[in-house]
């Protein structure tokens, strides 16, 4: 396990130092990033001491030679467009992110596992038809199309709940959190639900196909001749045996949900980091993109960790080749 | 089931929650915040738009950009090179010290050793010495003539030289400035708080030196998106909105809860011609290589700009959010010359022109510009235009990201962008613009094209060394006119700016350079 463990780390490493070499190759093929955050009034004098100011005249190899060295000493650099450190930058936004897409995973998989298990086991009851055909809603409006119309129908026809922004934080453990309070819930509710949306419908279909599946399978005949009544059936081997896909996919999405939850956080101008990472592209703020690039990468390899880690205690048959 | 109820009362109880705010508090949603509240760190117009609350200028620049004395009463050349200013007396900065000369010196020579990679130096470029007199007087010497250097000082912002000394490295200017500790001004309202991209909260500053204003507490939310600002002003989030998109300005308009202000703005689009004999995106129809530059001939450039059909544009590509142009500048600014009228439409007169100069057949260019400042149909209305004289126009929108280093670096032919003359006078456009390419004097820095007329040139040069206001406005208006007419630019359109706002609640006073001031906004009776 701990050499697994270490393996996996390795990698990481690895791929962390490849998309930074990309990164600064991509921004130094599209240009010099003062070009875009300068005046265009200022003199070239001025532009040329800016430029060495922050090191971009000299060979990109050196320039990555003095991040990497930076890095090392465990600091990331500074954002060029707030002159802040990347760390503190990414901190101050990361609870807000982390929030929402929590919000919309836990939503996702509340409501859609349940509902999918249903669709799976009486494939041919209405319910079970309208619930399927509005999964496929779920999949194929676009998100932004459906967060406009939300914003339309609850905050400003209705009135019943805020447009946008996020509500009162309160501090746990120095980190502000915005759903324990009652603002902070009602902010949420709109940008969670339009989030997971699309996750929801993924997870009942997933969960509606793997459960038609195992309901043929001999396992669950055997069980009902054991007279095992359906509900614990349902519980005690069709929701075990489908959870192998529906953990893996839930772990993929909270991954991809936190880094890249742009289109929601625009729309519900919600304070997270997608905008962060929109803003850095725009104005080539490197340091940002990088850091934020890191942080994704690392994120996605935890989580995938995770996942494999709870293969393990759902499957008895994953944990054989681990066994030495 | 049991959910759903539970759901239901949920709603319920928001509704009694929702929307409670402060009758004496103003929320804002602005289209671009700043990226610091260090004043001297970026020379964004959406920096100083926030910083403007908290900190004053010795010069402010009134709504139509006039010169206005703030910290200073007045401002008087006693020779080509010194500048003298006479300071107000009795000005407190928000934790209870005095405002003297001393502040006014450390803030200007702090500049270099905290600006970041847009700077504020360009704002105090000229300078070259101050020289306290007395604690209201101050003298600045400058490194030639400077008529403009009161223009420039209209973006220089006056920090305490107490509360601001131990922050003004680059590596704790931020952290200063971003806490609140350094963050003392002398302006009407006092910081509470801020974060990158999030609220900017401000206090009224009671001993503020100009009266003090009506809202308790202005919060200026920072929200890019435009469809989401226009659903927190319907939604009733917040008071007032910026930079209402051209679309929304007639649905807004029909709200009866709602107002609506337009007003002329300082920037304009304009089209860009490359000089240079090769240029690198213009071929022939067949797609051969031409023998000359086309653009280098100035009937070319007068058969494109009697093809655009100025009207046409505004009404459609614009959305009537802009009126016809008749110069690089707006009506606001000095040396705007009235004389002037706008381009004649004439398609006809376009193709003869065309076919006298040898292009007959027309040829193939590239249009570049940035497609996410400018607006979505205008590159390809012009392009559609010009087609209409037999010009192939290939139209290639590209990021600012990618754009402006590429047109820094000469790659474009034919280019299109908006310039707002933040100054408010025209001598900051046209030594930028269309002055020639002279790097060791700062002029023509924005003109990377090959542009180089040397009646601009005299022209430009006089005006920026005559210290007579009325000569140098006649100068300005005169080289304004050899723009409209030698065509190293078209402009395309004079941009309006649209605010909106609960109509019940408050009225505003619209600025030319698009602020969006508490200051300027009032409780409606």
């Amino acid at each position: 396990m701990v050499a697994f463990i270490v393996r996996r780390m390795w990698q990481a490493l690895l791929v962390i130092i490849v998309m930074s070499m990309l990164v600064f190759y991509g921004v130094f093929v599209i240009g010099n990033p003062i070009d875009v955050l300068i005046s265009p009034d200022a003199t070239q004098e001025i532009r040329q001491q800016i430029i060495t100011q922050y090191g971009l005249d000299l060979p990109i190899w050196q320039q990555y030679l003095h991040f990497m060295n930076a890095l090392i000493h465990g600091d990331l650099g500074r954002s060029f467009v707030y002159n802040m450190p990347v760390v503190e930058l990414i901190a101050s936004r990361f609870p807000a992110t982390m929030e929402l897409a929590t919000m919309a995973i836990l939503l996702a998989s509340a409501i859609g596992i349940p509902l999918g298990i249903y669709a799976g086991y009486r494939p041919n009851g209405w319910p079970s038809k309208a619930i399927m055909a509005a999964s496929i809603l779920g999949f194929s409006v676009p998100t932004f199309w459906i967060g406009l119309m939300m914003i339309m129908v609850f905050a400003v026809e209705l009135g019943v709940l805020p447009a946008g922004g996020r509500g009162e934080a309160v501090s746990i453990f120095g980190i502000p959190w915005s759903f324990p309070t009652a603002t902070g819930l009602q902010h949420l509710i709109l940008p969670a639900a339009n989030l997971s949306l699309f996750k929801m419908s993924m997870m009942i279909r997933l969960a509606a196909s793997g459960t038609r599946e195992i309901m043929l399978t001999d396992t669950i005949k055997f069980a009902r001749a054991a007279g095992i009544d359906e509900f614990t059936i349902l519980r005690r081997h069709v929701l075990r045996l489908i959870s192998i896909p529906l953990v893996t996919v839930f772990g993929l999405e909270l991954g991809s949900t936190i880094a890249f939850a742009v289109v929601t956080e625009t729309i519900f101008s919600w304070p997270g980091l997608g905008k962060l990472i929109i803003d850095s592209i725009t104005s080539l703020d490197r340091p940002v993109m990088i850091a934020y690039l890191m942080m994704v990468s690392l994120l996605f390899i935890t989580i995938n960790l995770a996942v494999d880690l709870a293969y393990a205690v759902l499957d008895p048959r994953m944990r054989q080749g681990d066994g030495k | 089931m049991r959910k759903q109820i539970h759901a239901s009362l949920l709603g319920i109880a928001f509704l009694m929650t929702v929307a409670q705010t402060n009758a004496a508090d103003l929320v804002m949603a602005i289209k671009a915040g700043p990226a610091s509240m260090d004043p001297h760190f970026t020379a964004t117009a959406a920096n100083a738009d926030a910083v403007k609350h908290i900190f004053d200028t010795l010069i402010r620049s009134g709504n139509n950009l006039e010169l206005e004395p703030s910290l200073a009463l007045s401002w008087t050349a006693l020779d080509p090179t010194t500048w003298e200013f006479k300071l107000r007396k009795d000005v407190k900065f928000h934790d209870g010290s005095d405002f003297t000369a001393e502040d006014v010196k450390f803030s200007i020579e702090r500049i270099p050793s905290v600006t970041g990679p847009n700077p504020t130096t360009i704002f105090v470029r000229r300078v070259k010495a101050v020289e306290i007199i007395d604690p209201y007087t101050i003298r600045i010497k400058t490194d030639g003539p400077a008529p403009s250097l009161p223009n420039d000082f209209v973006r220089l912002f006056i920090v305490s030289h107490k509360a601001a000394a131990s922050y003004s490295t680059r590596d704790t200017a931020a952290q200063g400035f971003n806490s609140g500790k350094a963050t003392i001004g002398t302006g009407p309202y006092k910081f509470v708080s801020w974060a990158p991209t999030q609220d900017l909260v401000l206090q009224r500053f009671d001993g503020y030196w100009g009266g003090t204003e009506p809202w308790d507490r202005v919060i200026r939310k920072e929200i890019p998106n435009d469809a989401a600002r226009v659903a927190q002003l319907k939604a009733g989030q917040v008071d007032i909105i910026s930079k209402v998109p051209a679309s929304d300005v007639p649905v807004l308009e029909r709200d009866s809860s709602l107002a609506v202000v337009k007003n002329e703005s300082i920037y304009v689009s304009y089209l860009e011609f490359d000089f240079r004999e090769n240029s690198p995106q213009i071929v022939a129809k067949n797609g051969a290589k031409l023998d000359k530059n086309p653009l280098r001939d100035p009937r070319v450039r007068e058969a494109i700009d009697a093809a655009l059909d100025r009207e046409t544009i505004v009404a459609y590509a614009l959305e009537d959010l802009a009126i016809v142009p008749t110069q690089l500048v707006s009506s606001n600014i000095f040396g705007f010359n009235k004389a002037l009228t706008a381009p004649k439409y004439d398609v006809k007169h376009a193709k003869e022109l065309l076919k006298d100069a040898g292009y007959g057949d027309g040829f193939k260019i590239t249009l570049s510009y940035a497609n996410d400042r400018m607006p979505m149909e205008l590159g390809p209305t012009v392009a559609q235009m010009l087609s209409m004289i037999g010009i192939t126009v290939e139209v290639n929108g590209v990021p600012a990201a990618v754009y402006n280093p590429a047109r820094t670096r000469g790659e474009y032919s034919l280019n299109m962008a908006s310039w707002g003359t933040l100054t408010g006078e025209s001598n900051y456009t046209l030594s930028s613009l269309v002055h020639s390419y002279d790097p060791d004097h700062g002029l023509g820095t924005y003109n990377v094209r090959g542009y180089s007329n040397p009646d601009m040139d005299k022209l430009i040069k006089s005006a920026s060394d005559e210290m007579d206001t009325s000569t140098r406005r006649h100068l300005l208006e005169e080289a304004n006119s050899l723009v409209a007419s030698d065509r190293p630019e078209l402009a395309l359109a004079t941009l309006l700016s649209a605010w909106a706002m609960k109509k019940d609640k408050v009225v505003l006073t619209p600025r030319a350079d698009e602020d969006t001031l508490a200051m300027n906004i009032r409780p409606a009776k």
